[in-house]
């Protein structure tokens, strides 16, 4: 996938992604405390958690 | 005190307080979030494709709240009570119909988000703006997405959100 806008690396993440880590760091902190915070709760268990993390992802067409 | 679905919450001025009360380690993390966004977008840009997206959801509550940074950047009433004619009306700048068109395309279906839609905003914010802006729009929808589903209705402005969580964000990126 090409991206859209000009980034300022062409480096690529650990999971082969356009590197955007200096584009906006604080809001990029804190979706992965968010994230993090999530997969902290343990009121719903590991399976389900993956099943609708991965049909959340086929919905939105992210196949990474 | 206002209601919501759930029973047994915890008391608190709000909706959004209760849930806090109750699970305070998820929703002091997404008010961080949505403080981070607010902090990064332009207010009164974020504001208006921010009613315009409780429009488009069905978010009564959030279509008619108010964010006391865009009104203080300048964005008064008249305006949203225009935003549905945002293509057409003058009230409205190039700029701000590049981003409501992008916003409105987000939330209706982001795989229809086109090579046009993200060019346009960058036209006017450059490439970092439009990163921040979509960034700050997908932080827009999980709230009020999260908000619907929860039933929270009473959310208290960003600024209060921010007084509530005591963790500044680590830096640390894990994927």
């Amino acid at each position: 996938m090409k991206p859209r806008i000009p980034l300022p690396t062409d480096e690529l993440n650990q999971l082969g992604l356009p590197d955007t880590s200096g584009m906006a760091p604080a809001m990029t902190a804190a979706r992965d405390q968010l994230r993090r915070a999530a997969f902290r709760m343990r009121q719903v268990d590991a399976v389900t958690t993956e099943l609708v993390r991965i049909r959340n992802a086929r919905h939105q067409t992210c196949y990474f | 005190m206002t209601t919501t679905w759930i029973e047994g919450l915890p008391p608190g001025d709000t909706d959004w307080d209760r849930f806090v009360a109750l699970c305070p380690d998820p929703f002091e993390a997404l008010a961080a979030v949505v403080v981070a966004a607010w902090d990064e977008a332009d207010p009164v840009l974020l504001e208006l494709c921010r009613v315009r997206m409780a429009t488009l959801l069905g978010f009564a509550a959030e279509q008619a709240r108010r964010t006391e940074r865009a009104r203080t950047a300048g964005l008064d009433e008249a305006k949203l009570e225009a935003l549905a004619a945002w293509p057409t009306s003058p009230r409205f700048t190039a700029r701000e119909r590049a981003c409501l068109a992008l916003a409105e395309q987000f939330v209706v279906d982001a795989n229809g988000v086109g090579d046009e839609h993200v060019a346009a905003v960058t036209d006017h914010l450059g490439p970092a703006g439009c990163y921040a802006f979509v960034q700050a729009l997908s932080v827009v929808e999980t709230f009020q997405r999260a908000c619907l589903t929860l039933g929270i209705e009473s959310i208290p402005d960003v600024d209060r959100l921010s007084t509530s969580h005591h963790e500044s964000p680590t830096p640390e990126v894990p994927q």
